[in-house]
């Protein structure tokens, strides 16, 4: 029989005489390194404020290429956030990308069909901030956004699935508030995103995805704006600080809605929101004389 | 503070401005009823031609069906006024779906001879038939290819179709038997429908809903077959044909009817020629309706069947005896065309 053991699988590494002494060597030299030098903001380089959300809540689905039932049910997702002040108006136009991510499980009320929902949506854009008072920032300006979704009746026959996609220039509009509770700073913030003008994926009222494979989506693409396709986000957070953590609750309202050739569809919902915020600051090395 | 108010006051303004449904059916019979009436009112493609080809006004429908309700009735009573009441349109795409039972009209079938012994046909077939996916074929002894293809819902791949021509190459011709074909997939359909021209042939148009009025509809789209790039059949076909051949079924008689080498033989098919789709009640039945209708390459419509270019049926004291007068007919129609 043969007995493997810890030995006979790993040889024993012995280190080359001398090591000890270049590692201690190296460590020192680091170490002096670092007490000659410091760091310094890298100039015209604002600090960015970057947030992860994660969210779970109810949602409300409403289809009339699959059903002229309202689905309701529960939804989770993440919303991915980064903002930062530029160089432009004397540094009042902040950039910010916003990426937005949501499934979501419903029923119809007899509780005897059932959609499965996704949706992937990215909006960048402009703000310039005003700021009356010193503890609160008003902002507003446009955003450029894409939206992709499906969703999927596990019931249906021929019309199974529902895809959604639209191009759109939003408003948005937020504001900031800086407060002290017990003792505490806090801030509180909202922001609205209102599409105004865009382009969307409908198909025609009784048109199968048979025939759209056939034919093309070309003729199935609109011109979308709040007359047909009135929607709207909204986000209303409170961050504080445990520690050197900062903390972010909130409350987001997605509402997206069309009505286009006799199809009605809306998926709205509502979300308790939880996550951090990461403020970073660009730093460079700056040596002593 | 006032700006805090004034954001509060847009906030709660924009959080009450989302749009509702407008479905306002409620869960009682009556609700249920005028929902499913409704639906079919608005989606169901084959309506104004119903109303016109059967005699009835969908309008006159709801009165009379809404006068078989009450509000205590039980469910197993609401489904067979509802399924009363769909069964007018004499439509197999038409079906509500419970757990308890499928409503149906299978008039099209039902009311006719089946004109289909399928023991017959397996004897036919033999014990060492091939089964090439959904696709079984055998060669007669009288060299003439006899190939059965029972559900348009079994896939067959371009390797199955390519592998089973190539094996009946030799062959004087074809029987293609799609008798009891329910239907199924339409690419199946189509796929298949490749392999019997040499070139692009226009098989007919198809069309959709456009809104909720009977009679809006999108300009007819034509329908084309293209020739295959594999194996392709050169020689004569008798398509075997029933009336239980629906649907994708007789989308695909359809298309063989335009096919130059192609003899459609046996009875009118069922029908079924709306693309059907999926919606459901306030009690959460299913429902399923015909949505999108497809024509013939003469732009007439197809939803009550396709008829055979020769009418045979199937002669029940032969069939005792082991002979199926339309497999025996299409023999010797393929003979007959061999000899000229």
């Amino acid at each position: 029989m043969i007995n493997l053991s810890i030995t006979d699988k790993w040889p024993k590494l012995t280190p080359p005489k001398g090591s000890w002494i270049i590692l201690f060597m190296l460590l020192i030299s680091v170490t002096l390194h670092a007490e000659q030098t410091e760091l310094e903001p890298v100039p015209n380089r604002n600090p960015t404020a970057r947030t992860l959300l994660f969210g779970i809540g109810r949602t409300n689905q409403f289809d009339t290429y699959l059903s002229p039932m309202e689905y309701t049910g529960l939804q989770v997702s993440f919303l991915t956030q980064s903002e930062r002040m530029t160089r432009m108006a004397n540094r009042h136009i902040s950039f910010q990308s916003t990426f937005y991510g949501a499934y979501s499980s419903t029923d119809n009320p007899a509780g005897t069909a059932d959609y499965i929902g996704g949706r992937l949506a990215y909006d960048a854009g402009w703000h310039y901030h005003y700021s009356p008072l010193s503890n609160l920032d008003l902002k507003g300006g446009a955003m450029v956004g894409t939206d992709l979704g499906f969703l999927y009746n596990s019931r249906n026959g021929n019309n199974p699935a529902q895809g959604h996609f639209s191009i759109d220039l939003s408003l948005s509009a937020g504001a900031d508030y800086s407060f002290r509770l017990w003792r505490l700073p806090m801030r509180a913030g909202y922001q609205a995103d209102l599409p105004m003008i865009g382009m969307m994926f409908s198909p025609e009222f009784g048109e199968s995805y048979y025939e759209i494979s056939q034919q093309g989506v070309g003729h199935d693409i609109l011109c979308a704006y709040p007359g047909n396709a009135f929607s709207l986000r909204q986000l209303l957070t409170l961050d504080f600080c445990l520690q050197r953590i900062t903390l972010r609750i909130g409350y987001l309202c997605d509402i997206r809605q069309s009505n286009t050739r006799s199809l009605k569809y809306h998926d709205i919902s509502h979300s308790f929101m939880f996550g951090f915020v990461r403020h970073f600051q660009l730093m460079r090395v700056k040596s002593k004389e | 503070m006032k700006y805090i108010r004034a954001i509060i006051l847009i906030f709660v303004c924009l959080l009450t401005s989302c749009q509702q449904s407008d479905y306002s059916f409620d869960e009682t019979p009556q609700g249920n009823l005028d929902a499913l009436w409704t639906l079919i009112d608005q989606r169901y493609c084959f309506l104004s031609y119903k109303e016109q080809q059967l005699g009835f006004r969908w309008a006159d429908l709801h009165a009379k069906y809404s006068a078989k309700l009450n509000p205590k009735m039980s469910r197993v009573q609401l489904f067979e006024v509802l399924c009363q009441m769909v069964s007018e349109l004499k439509d197999g795409h038409v079906n509500i779906s419970t757990s308890l039972d499928l409503g149906r009209n299978w008039s099209w079938k039902e009311d006719y001879p089946e004109n289909l012994d399928t023991e017959l046909r397996q004897q036919y077939l033999g014990t060492d038939c091939h089964i090439g996916s959904g696709l079984k074929y055998t060669i007669l002894p009288d060299n003439i290819a006899y190939v059965v293809y029972e559900s348009f819902s079994n896939d067959i791949g371009d390797g199955n179709l390519s592998d089973m021509l190539t094996f009946l190459r030799l062959c004087n011709g074809m029987v293609l038997d799609i008798r009891g074909n329910g239907g199924g997939e339409l690419t199946n359909a189509e796929r298949l429908s490749q392999r019997f021209t040499n070139e692009k042939v226009l098989v007919g148009y198809r069309c959709h809903k456009t809104g909720t009025g009977h009679d809006d509809f999108s300009e007819p789209q034509a329908e084309y077959i293209t020739p295959s790039n594999g194996v392709r059949w050169q020689k004569p076909v008798v398509l075997l044909v029933n009336r239980s051949c629906y649907s994708a079924s007789n989308t695909f008689v359809r298309n063989m009817k335009a096919m130059p080498l192609v003899t459609i033989m046996g009875d009118q098919t069922g029908g079924g020629s709306g693309l059907p789709f999926s919606s459901e009640l306030p009690i959460g039945w299913s429902v399923r309706f015909s949505a999108s209708p497809c024509f013939d390459a003469q732009m007439q419509q197809i939803e009550f069947g396709v008829e055979p270019d020769v009418y045979v049926a199937l002669d029940e004291t032969l069939a005792a005896n082991g002979k199926d007068t339309m497999i025996e007919e299409a023999r010797r129609l393929i003979s007959e065309m061999k000899k000229q």
